[in-house]
């Protein structure tokens, strides 16, 4: 809960007033087809040139540029850009391994980060959070301007961690529900038993980029285990006996990198980006400096 | 690998125990939880894992691990190993442990003492025992006691062992020896240990049916001791006393040991002396004592610095009342009378129609009829003791002299060279003088067909025969005639102990002339009564003395003798060691380092596997270093 003088508990009011500044780098720029601030490729009526061509008979002469005619005595038509809306998606993955170690914490921080910089940037911002496995998410639809920002906020602080649902499975409920192409913000540890390689697709086909930011918390970055040992899943209750954990750590290391690449890659490949993030990292370091010198705002 | 075995190699079956215990290890094994976000990682990593190595469980898991090691460290520890040694894996081991005198002495002051040394020496025996194995702990000083049967009951032989204590006494290793061959015939013995500071005779006439390992221990240390006390006949009322002190081998820090002689008569110091001796050295102290009683000289050594061994600085003589010899020889034996008669201190029987008391101290006499009368010295000319007569008949024929033996104290000064003999002892056909010995005669005297004078010696008794007749020789009319009578009564007065004295030996009390038959009570110098009965010749014998010190013999709770008992050994004293045991046919070195002997290894197995166990309860007992959340 907020105090008073301060917008939201989840980040400062020196962190928001950066945030206001910041824009959304899309890679690729999915917009719809609705008028927004995101200039399409193809032409338009923004008050942004892009180009000249011939005149043909049944243009729109108000777009004839007068003063070359006047030196060519030929029609050129001016050429703008078209400005088009983008969807900005921002899914929290809620569920009981997200809870441990502050993680939870950082991806509410930045969800909300993320809200105001769509929302400050003109983006049709929704939130989603999934919880359970089967479960519909809690979620904001799509929201436009700054009036939306209390309540967005508002949305992510009461948000509360916990439930057996898996990214692949909260993407599945997601898609269900929105319609829009633009950017999906994925802030979740991606600690799952499914397929990961469908979400991706699945949002890529929908036409959102996925950006994904993997938050782990020190302990899952390295785990500090010895001899024999009954691990314990916090989703699921299923346990796993390992022995001699501290021999296999460097192959677990080997498989969380695996899984680190992997995810760079299938963001990288879907015109997204990646990002893994610690849970006890400051929320300002990755803000302003990660997210920054990354490309992902600017 | 001859040099290890093992005792119980059934045991090895307990290896069989691996198998369930792997079993239940893997259905039992109890983990400590750790709830983790997630399982999706580990569960690639196991199953990466497995796929790599399918026996990693097996190679990576410490605990199973170690309980397999604590199952192998506890089956070769049930298998009882051993190193062997070379003396003592024989089943039945007889120990044989030296406790005369000598093992009392200690090796510096303050010290431990020879025979503290081998009891901690056997009791790491009986420690190290194997199953299987018994010993049989037998203690030789002057006799030798077994304390206990075969036996592997290692509380039962270390109180045998604990309970043996230095006797003041000197060693003898036959008896020792022999007692174990008696053990020998029961049950196998292959080995025997001797434990001995070496202070034992070098020649032990003992035949060696099995092999013996002499372990010798280190010599005690600087020693100061009274070896002989004695005295002679000065005159009618007087005694001179003679006691000599020796000083032990080991040379002493200072050069010379030092210290203080005290005799005394009674209470009466006669005599005080300075002692200065340096090692194997030895000083004689002479005092002359005039009495006419019965008397008890003690002879004290007080060191001035260490001296190893205390029971060897006292020393007792009792000096008989000086009376006359009394001499039986018959009144035809002219010869012998008319030299008797030259004699002093010597009463003659018989005299007239008085034939004198029931014993006498010397009986001279040339009838068979007087084999029968009671002296501890007796001499017969002309008779062939009835043993002897179906080895030995006598003819009247010229006699011819071969030999005699000149060191015998009878016949020292005597020249039987010339003398002419009538009669001529013959030897029956095959006799040799072997034949004699057997019967317990000794010839001192050979002649061309026969011996001519026998010499038998007993405990109570000497006598000679002369089995030609001196008067039907020219014996009498020789110088060394009256010199032969000296000879006999000198060794009379020595048999009668009034020419010569000496102290009293420990282990075994001379013969105490007493009543015949008749129950005696004898209380050694600790305390201890021993009950006796006098012989039929009024001889009470074999009276233990395990003690220095004064033994009252008591009839009816009167004191009837006291007896004095002194080491007096120069052996014992001196401390001397012995390298070598010169056995009949072969001969035994001393070993000087410990007895070899079997290194039961079980126990070291058995602390490892209490070491892994505490490893194994360390390790599973430890906290995780995440504890779970």
């Amino acid at each position: 809960m907020a105090t008073s003088g301060q917008l939201t508990s989840l980040l400062s009011n020196s962190a928001l007033a950066r945030l206001e500044r910041m824009r959304i780098n899309p890679r690729k720029r999915q917009t719809n087809l609705g008028r927004g601030e995101h200039l399409a490729r193809k032409g338009g009526t923004s008050t942004e040139f892009t180009d000249y061509r011939d005149y043909s008979a049944g243009d729109d002469v108000r777009y004839v540029d007068w003063n070359i005619f006047s030196r060519l005595n030929r029609p050129y038509l001016k050429l703008y850009r078209h400005e088009e809306e983008m969807h900005f998606v921002v899914l929290v993955d809620g569920s009981s391994s997200m809870v441990y170690g502050d993680k939870f914490l950082m991806a509410k921080r930045l969800a909300a980060a993320f809200c105001i910089v769509g929302l400050y940037g003109g983006e049709r911002t929704s939130i989603y959070a999934c919880h359970a496995f089967g479960r519909a998410p809690e979620f904001l639809p799509p929201m436009l301007g700054r009036p939306a920002l209390r309540r967005a906020l508002r949305f992510i602080e009461n948000l509360e961690g916990g439930g057996d649902a898996m990214i692949d499975a909260a993407v599945d409920e997601v898609l269900l529900r929105h319609k829009g192409r633009g950017i999906v913000i994925l802030l979740s540890d991606f600690l799952t038993f499914g397929d990961l390689m469908r979400p991706f697709n699945r949002l890529h086909a929908a036409g959102l980029e996925p950006h994904g930011i993997q938050i782990l918390s020190p302990e899952e970055l390295d785990p500090e285990l010895s001899g024999d040992i009954r691990l314990v899943d916090s989703e699921t209750g299923d346990a796993l006996d390992i022995s001699s954990a501290n021999d296999l750590l460097a192959l677990y290391h080997e498989h969380r990198q695996a899984l680190e690449e992997d995810l760079a890659t299938m963001c990288r490949q879907r015109g997204g980006r990646y990002l893994p993030v610690r849970s006890d990292e400051t929320v300002d370091a990755v803000l302003f400096d990660r997210l920054r010198r990354q490309g992902w705002v600017r | 690998m001859n040099w290890i075995g093992v005792s119980w190699l059934s045991g090895l079956w307990l290896l069989a125990l691996a198998a369930p215990i792997v079993i239940f290890y893997f259905l039992k094994l109890r983990r400590p939880r750790s709830e983790v976000p997630s399982l999706a990682l580990w569960r690639q990593v196991m199953n990466d894992q497995r796929v790599n190595s399918p026996l990693q469980k097996f190679k990576r898991n410490l605990l199973l691990l170690l309980q397999l090691l604590l199952l192998l460290a506890l089956t070769v520890a049930a298998t009882q190993p051993f190193v062997r040694g070379d003396a003592a894996n024989a089943a039945y081991v007889p120990v044989l442990i030296d406790h005369s005198a000598s093992m009392a002495a200690l090796d510096q002051p303050g010290g431990v003492s020879r025979l503290d040394e081998v009891k901690s020496e056997v009791r790491q025996l009986i420690d190290d025992l194997l199953p299987g194995q018994r010993l049989s702990i037998i203690a030789v000083g002057s006799t030798a006691k077994r304390l206990t049967d075969f036996s592997d009951n290692k509380r039962l032989l270390k109180a045998a062992v604990d309970g043996i204590e230095a006797l003041p006494v000197e060693s003898r290793l036959e008896d020792g020896l022999r007692v174990t061959q008696a053990l020998a015939r029961t049950v196998p013995v292959e080995t025997v240990l001797l434990f001995s500071d070496g202070n034992v005779p070098p020649d032990v006439p003992f035949e060696l049916p099995f092999q013996l390992n002499y372990r010798r221990l280190p010599a005690g240390g600087v020693n100061l001791g009274i070896t002989a006390l004695n005295a002679r006949r000065a005159g009618p009322e007087s005694w001179e006393v003679f006691a000599r002190i020796e000083a032990s081998q080991t040379e002493p820090a200072a050069g010379v040991s030092t210290g203080t002689l005290e005799i005394k008569l009674g209470n009466e110091v006669l005599a005080s002396e300075h002692v200065s001796l340096a090692a194997k050295a030895n000083e004689r102290f002479a005092v002359r004592i005039d009495t006419d009683k019965a008397a008890t000289v003690t002879a004290t050594l007080r060191p001035d610095g260490f001296d190893a061994l205390s029971s060897d600085n006292n020393a007792s003589l009792d000096l008989p009342v000086p009376r006359p010899l009394t001499v039986y020889c018959p009144e035809d034996l002219d010869s012998y009378r008319r030299a008797l008669e030259s004699i002093e201190n010597l009463v003659l029987y018989p005299v007239g129609d008085d034939s004198g008391p029931s014993e006498y101290d010397l009986v001279v006499s040339d009838r068979a009829s007087d084999l029968d009368k009671q002296a501890p010295v007796a001499m017969y000319v002309g008779v062939v003791p009835p043993e002897l007569q179906e080895l030995v008949t006598v003819k009247t024929n010229l006699a011819e002299l071969v030999d005699w033996r000149r060191s015998e104290p009878l016949l020292q000064h005597v020249q039987l060279a010339d003398v002419q003999m009538s009669d001529e002892p013959q030897n029956a056909e095959g006799v040799r003088n072997e034949d004699y010995e057997e019967r317990g005669y000794e010839v001192l005297a050979f002649g061309r067909s026969g011996p001519l004078l026998l010499k038998k010696s007993t405990p109570l008794r000497i006598e000679y025969d002369f089995l030609f007749h001196t008067d039907r020789s020219t014996m009498p009319y020789r110088i060394g005639f009256p010199i032969l009578v000296s000879n006999l009564v000198q060794e009379t007065l020595r048999g009668a102990d009034l020419l010569e004295v000496r102290a009293g030996r420990t282990g075994v009390l001379d013969p105490i002339s007493l009543a015949p038959n008749e129950e005696y009570a004898v209380t050694i110098p600790d305390g201890e009564n021993v009950s006796l009965r006098s012989s039929e010749s009024g001889q009470l014998v074999g009276v233990p003395a395990p003690a220095v010190g004064r033994y009252v013999v008591k009839r009816g709770g009167r004191t009837v003798a006291t007896v004095g008992a002194s080491l007096t050994s120069a052996s014992e004293t001196g401390l001397a060691i012995t390298e070598k045991l010169q056995f009949k046919e072969i001969e035994v070195a001393a070993d000087e380092d410990q007895l070899p002997s079997d290194k039961p290894l079980w126990r070291y197995f058995a602390f490892a596997g209490f070491g892994l166990l505490l490893a194994e309860w360390w390790i599973f007992q430890r906290r995780p270093r995440r504890a779970a959340a």
